[in-house]
């Protein structure tokens, strides 16, 4: 046998344990009753603020805790704990992505990813 | 009837049109005609001359298209979408290049004019080569032209134009307003333009993007001179024209890149200067490809291995760029990146680009015209389905399954291979494992950065069943559940995904640096062992005992991250210990043998600058005010404080005062500065001033507050601040003595309301209470709501605003609490649902000024910008010691 033969082999052994660990440490796009169903682990969850309902930030208490309702992309509402600062241009958003499981009846969120429509969007022109 | 509209600045648009199809035209022009000659013996001359006016002409178009779009950006034609979309008024100058490749339009037209220069170039220079090479680059030149052409065949939308008027984009067309003749001075839309996004009002954003896509560009000349010669059949001759380009190319490339960083670093707010985000991985992974290309080049050049090899590279290192691109600007990335390209319909275009590219680089290396037939016949059979059919993702899933099939077949079967073996303790052994270390490293990321698209093509009926079969069997035999989040076609990134690229590119960066370490003291097809090893003992020496002094202060906390550390950073060291002395003992010191060394001893600095940063940042503003009931042990984030104008606070060695907010002047009118003073203690207990921050926000009503960072160079260590929240309300520090707005709670038994300063809690509601304070008769239907109100101090107050009805208004008697400036207006009882609503509102002057802010501490950083400098010269170097030789 090659030597070259025997670096392939053992490269092709790396790349499929990569391949393998990268698909095995992940979470998963859910919803809060998939993330209900699995506490332990954590879930990236898609939905909207639910503007009504407002957010709770009071740096004054605990800079470090974010309070909003979100409805998922099943129309299921949960209260999200965001364990972080309020992000910039919350009220902007058009679609949140909240990280974290769920905590009892909340969710427990370690980050968020916000999408605001403004940054890219045109106000069209009006009369 | 036609309108003749009237302040119409509509020649700038006949002109950029007019340069976009005479791009576009000379560009197909100069293909054809460089094919043709590419086609005949090397005198024929007659169609190349054609080719080189075809080119040239191009050139002239299209710095033709990007000074019309200058002109008009800089006279502010708002009616123009792009210009309205990426400038305004307000905007300094010095901005208008941001301006210009805000929008995809503009950085494809700073690609392209990356391509013109380089192709100028090469006509002059490249000789034997520029029929076949000029042939790669007109054709790379008619896709991106034509991603400019914004015109429609039947319902497919080809390019973008950057030379449309607002007036004239499809969801315009044939309003009302659009039939206005003085639309431009009757509509205020037309003022004034949307504006640059604040994020890129950044010096580095002037210079980074030029300097990416330069690199990105170069990219295409190895590219170019590797189908040139498979389609030549000169296997071999390509590489030497080739290579110069391609370590100009790394070193471009790579400081695009560290550009990129750096501007993260400087102007965003997510804490260093990397975070493996998809758009930062998207230019790193062709770039670690590059590398590899460039040093399997290098043995090629001197044995005549590895020829397989340094094709795969060369070509898949522009395919990448292709795909990267694609990632970016497709919008795929939409959940998963912070720089959020959104989709400008383009992406089936640049899909269909890519796609070819592949197509025709692996009909090229197929090698055998049988298989070349039949792969063709293939993939176009393919393509003709997927357009017919609409099921995009199945066919080019497909296609690339089959792509990867004929490529082995080809090297299998027809590729000429090299029988005798390379020597153990051979440079080019150690060099071409390396560069496939660097391939595989560079898979890792971009694999991790797609799953977007994996999950695309698991969602696609078929390739669901068999991924969802090959789960179900994992877990019948091995109880195996780790693939169910891929089989579901929705995987998403692990939280922690910064810490799983870190632990992988550790293990892959270790084993370079390793090599780079001793590969420079091995020889070309064999080396003594013995003198080889005599060589490594010095700088193995050196580097150990540095390894045990700096590796000491590491954090050590017993996981593999620490233990992939330390051996990274002993081996990044012994990279840079063993360069300097090859350098010292080989090259005897000599400027002109320096290159190799001296760029590998700064990319063993950037790994070292990169670990200790890294590793050793810390957090210093931690928070020691989170309410505890709340705080979670999982979520340890609380790196934000939150600091009061006044309070001091310690944070690391210092003490941190936050001063207060002043405005910036002139250019900088919008900006909003908050002065973070950072002091010493003395021993005396007296404060002393070490130096003042002044992380800012940008106001943008438009696009949204950006919040920018400032950091505190020296020469050890960074301290940086960034601001995570900050009260923007105006009316904080100017001491109004008034209330503000009420705002509405509603509220049942026990329910809290949270004041800036207080909270309070419904205790009870009442109908019997001392009337006569309130001048009420007992007729008069009338509750009071009784709230305990309790300060920061932990104080009690009693809040009892009444709720009366007389004559059948409801007649509010307010509370108003001169100790917490609060003012309580009881106006509404839901019987159905026991709730009351009350308007509460503050004095303004409860509005405390304070900020929540992050502080972290960067220790060594400044190694890593070293190590680029020092990269970058030893390029430099290399570069003009091969071109003198030349």
């Amino acid at each position: 046998m090659k030597r070259s033969h025997i670096i392939g082999i053992i490269l092709i052994a790396l790349a499929i344990g990569m391949i393998m660990s990268s698909l095995v440490s992940t979470s998963k796009y859910a919803t809060f009753s998939e993330s209900a169903k699995s506490p332990e682990s954590d879930f990236h969850i898609v939905g909207k603020w639910d503007k009504e309902k407002g957010t709770i930030y009071d740096p004054q208490k605990d800079p470090n805790l974010f309070v909003f309702f979100m409805t998922d992309q099943e129309g299921t509402e949960r209260k999200v704990c965001l364990h972080n600062s309020k992000p910039q241009d919350f009220e902007k958003s058009e679609q949140v992505v909240v990280i974290g499981k769920m905590k009892g009846a909340d969710f427990s969120a370690s980050e968020t990813l916000v999408k605001c429509p403004s940054k890219y969007n045109n106000n069209k022109p009006v009369q | 009837m036609e309108i003749h509209y009237s302040g119409e600045h509509s020649w700038a648009g006949l002109i950029g049109n007019f340069f976009i199809i005479l791009s576009f035209t000379g560009a197909i022009l100069s293909a054809v005609s460089y094919f043709i000659t590419a086609n005949k013996p090397l005198e024929d001359n007659s169609w190349k001359r054609l080719g080189r006016t075809a080119f040239r002409v191009h050139s002239l178009a299209v710095l033709g298209i990007m000074a019309t779009l200058f002109v008009m950006l800089y006279n502010h034609y708002f009616e123009y979408q792009y210009i309205w979309e990426h400038s305004n008024l307000e905007m300094p100058m010095k901005y208008i290049f941001s301006c210009f490749w805000e929008g995809q339009e503009g950085s494809f037209l700073l690609w392209t004019f990356w391509h013109v220069v380089l192709g100028n170039i090469l006509i002059r220079y490249s000789k034997e080569w520029e029929a076949p090479v000029m042939t790669v680059f007109s054709f790379v030149q008619i896709f991106l032209a034509s991603m400019l052409l914004g015109i429609y065949v039947g319902s497919l939308h080809i390019g973008s134009n950057p030379f449309l008027l607002v007036r004239q984009l499809p969801e315009n067309l044939g309003l009302p307003w659009t039939k206005l003749a003085d639309y431009l001075t009757k509509i205020p839309y037309f003022q004034d333009g949307r504006g640059l996004n604040p994020l890129l009002q950044n010096y580095w954003m002037t210079i980074h993007p030029p300097t990416l896509f330069l690199g990105f560009a170069s990219t295409l000349v190895p590219f170019a001179y590797a189908i040139a010669g498979l389609w030549k059949k000169k296997l071999n001759e390509w590489q030497s024209p080739a290579l110069p380009w391609t370590f100009f190319g790394i070193m471009i490339l790579g400081t695009g890149i560290l550009m990129g960083g750096a501007w993260a670093y400087e102007a965003l707010t997510f804490g260093g200067f990397w975070a493996w985000d998809p758009v930062e991985n998207a230019s790193l992974v062709p770039w670690l490809c590059f590398v590899g290309a460039g040093h399997v080049m290098l043995v090629n050049k001197n044995r005549k291995i590895s020829l397989f090899t340094t094709f795969f590279l060369t070509i898949i290192t522009f395919l990448l760029v292709l795909y990267s691109t694609f990632l970016t600007r497709s919008g795929i990335l939409g959940n998963t990146s912070v720089h959020a390209f959104t989709d400008l319909g383009m992406s089936g275009q640049l899909l269909l680009y890519m796609l070819f590219f592949v197509w025709m680089s692996v009909t090229l290396l197929a090698m055998n015209k049988r298989l070349k037939i039949v792969y063709t016949l293939l993939s176009f059979s393919l393509l003709l389905l997927g357009i017919l059919t609409g099921i995009k993702t199945a066919f080019v899933f497909t296609f690339s399954v089959l792509s990867l099939l004929v490529l082995i077949l080809g090297y299998q079967n027809h590729f000429p291979k090299e029988e005798k073996e390379e020597d153990l303790w051979s440079r080019e052994f150690w060099m071409f494992i390396g560069s496939l270390v660097l391939t595989i490293a560079s898979f890792q990321i971009i694999l991790y950065t797609s799953f977007p698209v994996l999950n695309k093509i698991i969602q696609v009926d078929f390739i669901h069943s068999i991924i969802q079969g090959i789960h179900n069997k994992m877990v019948q035999w091995f109880n195996f559940k780790g693939l169910a989040n891929f089989a579901s076609g929705k995987l998403a990134t692990e939280k922690n995904a910064i810490a799983f690229y870190n632990k992988w590119q550790a293990l892959f960066a270790l084993v370079v640096a390793f090599f780079v370490g001793f590969g420079q003291f091995l020889k070309y097809k064999n080396t003594p062992f013995k003198a080889f090893a005599r060589n490594l003992i010095i700088p193995l020496l050196v580097s150990g005992l540095l390894t045990g002094i700096i590796g000491y202060g590491l954090p050590n906390n017993n996981s593999l991250q620490y233990v992939l550390n330390e051996i990274l950073l002993f081996c990044s060291l012994f990279a840079v210990c063993s360069n300097i002395e090859y350098w010292r003992k080989v090259g005897k010191g000599k400027v002109s043998k320096s290159g190799s060394s001296i760029a590998h001893i700064g990319f063993g600095l950037i790994l070292i600058g990169a670990l200790l940063s890294n590793s050793k940042k810390e957090v210093i503003s931690q928070n020691i005010r989170g309410d505890l009931r709340t705080l979670d042990k999982d979520l340890s984030n609380a790196t934000n404080i939150l600091l009061t104008k006044g309070d001091t606070l310690p944070m690391g060695d210092y003490f941190v005062t936050y001063l207060g907010r002043h405005n910036g002047v002139g250019e900088n009118k919008l900006y909003l500065y908050f002065d973070v003073e950072y002091l010493k203690k003395l021993k005396d207990g007296h404060y002393e001033h070490a130096f003042t921050l002044s992380p800012l926000v940008q106001r943008n009503d438009r696009m949204g507050n950006v919040f920018e960072p400032s950091t505190k160079h020296f020469l050890f260590r960074d301290i940086y601040t960034h601001l995570a929240t900050a009260d923007l309300d105006p009316s904080i520090g100017t001491g109004a003595d008034e209330y503000s707005t009420p705002v509405e709670k509603t509220v049942g038994k026990q329910d809290t309301i949270f004041t800036s300063n207080s909270f309070l809690v419904l205790d009870s509601l009442t109908t019997h209470f001392d009337r006569k304070k309130y001048h009420l008769s007992d007729s008069i239907l009338a509750v009071q709501a009784n709230f305990s109100a309790i300060d920061d101090h932990g104080r009690h107050h009693l809040a009892q605003p009444v709720f009366t009805i007389r004559n059948n208004q409801s007649k509010p008697i307010e509370d108003t609490l001169n100790d917490l400036g609060l003012r309580l207006n009881f106006v509404k009882v839901d019987p159905a649902s026991k709730k009351i609503s009350v308007y509460v509102s503050e004095h303004k002057s409860n509005k405390k000024d304070f900020i929540v802010m992050e502080a972290l501490l960067f220790p060594w950083i400044n190694v890593l910008w070293i190590g680029c400098l020092v990269m970058i010269t030893g390029t430099v170097l290399a570069l003009r010691e091969r071109l003198r030789k030349k």
